[in-house]
């Protein structure tokens, strides 16, 4: 699971959907490879755009990254020098970086996922199924 | 014509193959393309998600065809689906080509944020039973493939709960569904019935598939 899929998850409980602390989910004890990418800025760009910065930051720092800046990187272009370092290590961390195992906590309910061989398990014991 | 992905080593005691169904999604897609890239632009980076993604096929094809910008996250409650689709991405990506494709063990849409998914695509179990089967408790279970056939009554059970849920899974402004439908499922009623709650409904493919009518459905808010 890529760490930008992160982002688009939450706790697949209902009642947790209106809770602010059931995103980001908490990910503890996680295994991370990194996998070699094509490598497309414009991707990055329009990405970032869309992603919920503050959970991209608290998800990192789950997972021992303490290196982003507080608030997101903004009017970064593809043709600018300083642009590109940044989209690079975006493109890192975002489409590179995989857990492979681990687990994954919901703040509001406490109920505890699993990712195993990069596939994150999200279906509820049947007295929490929706 | 866009050259269909490769499928191998596949156990299809476990997960569902290919058959008419996908290959009209395909062909859905490739019609499509224009308006789907036009829908997109260059200026955003979508995320496509398939519910019962199986194989693979479909959103693998996506991904490297239809939209290669976009990122894909795709949901199978069956486990063996998830992997087999992860590695069908895998067989189909070259050296200068990696494809952004997820896969989740999940139902539905439950754990994906609401408002977030761009492109849905679903070949729902769509074939009439008394009931929807309910998900087994371990992997070794021989009942899995169920679940990628039998859709309870009028075979709609299951696409019904995608489709009352629309409204909160697809993004606001771009969000587009593609639902496939066979002739039992009464897609014309459906169509009715979402056109008054508010959607563009528009038949986009159809095809007769032995002694089944299969047709793909495009979901747009008005």
């Amino acid at each position: 699971m890529k760490f930008l899929t992160t982002n688009f998850v939450q706790c697949a409980v209902k009642s947790c959907h209106s809770s602010l602390t059931s995103f980001p989910l908490q990910y503890e004890e996680c295994q991370l490879v990194q996998q070699e990418q094509d490598y497309n800025p414009e991707f990055i760009v329009h990405m970032l755009e869309r992603l919920d910065w503050n959970a991209i930051v608290q998800v990192a720092k789950d997972l021992g990254n303490e290196s982003l800046p507080a608030n997101k990187p903004e009017d970064l272009d593809p043709i600018m020098e300083d642009s590109q370092a940044v989209l690079r290590d975006l493109h890192t961390l975002l489409v590179e970086t995989q857990i492979v195992e681990g687990k994954m906590v919901c703040k509001n309910c406490g109920h505890i996922y699993y990712i195993k061989n990069s596939i994150p398990n999200f279906l509820l014991p049947p007295h929490l199924a929706n | 014509m866009l050259p269909t992905p490769e499928v191998k080593d596949i156990d299809y005691d476990k997960v569902y193959e290919p058959s008419e169904d996908s290959f009209l999604l395909l062909d859905c897609f490739e019609q499509e393309q224009d308006y789907i890239r036009k829908r997109f632009g260059n200026t955003s980076s979508p995320l496509i998600t398939e519910i019962g993604s199986g194989s693979g096929i479909v959103s693998t094809f996506f991904a490297k065809h239809i939209l290669p910008k976009s990122v894909v996250l795709t949901t199978d409650v069956n486990p063996h689906a998830c992997q087999t689709t992860l590695n069908t991405a895998k067989q189909n990506q070259t050296e200068n080509e990696t494809l952004r494709l997820d896969a989740a063990q999940m139902n539905l849409t439950d754990a994906i944020r609401p408002k977030a998914i761009d492109v849905l695509i679903f070949n729902p179990p769509y074939v009439p039973a008394s009931e929807v089967p309910d998900i087994p408790k371990d992997e070794a279970d021989p009942t899995w493939l169920d679940l990628a056939l039998l859709g309870g009554e009028d075979g709609m059970v299951t696409t019904w709960q995608v489709l009352n849920n629309l409204q909160t899974t697809l993004s606001q402004d771009q969000g587009v569904a593609y639902i496939l439908f066979c002739a039992r499922n009464k897609p014309d009623e459906v169509a009715e019935k979402m056109r008054r709650q508010g959607w563009q409904v528009d038949l986009i493919i159809s095809r007769k598939a032995g002694w089944e009518v299969l047709s793909v459905l495009r979901f747009v808010r008005n």
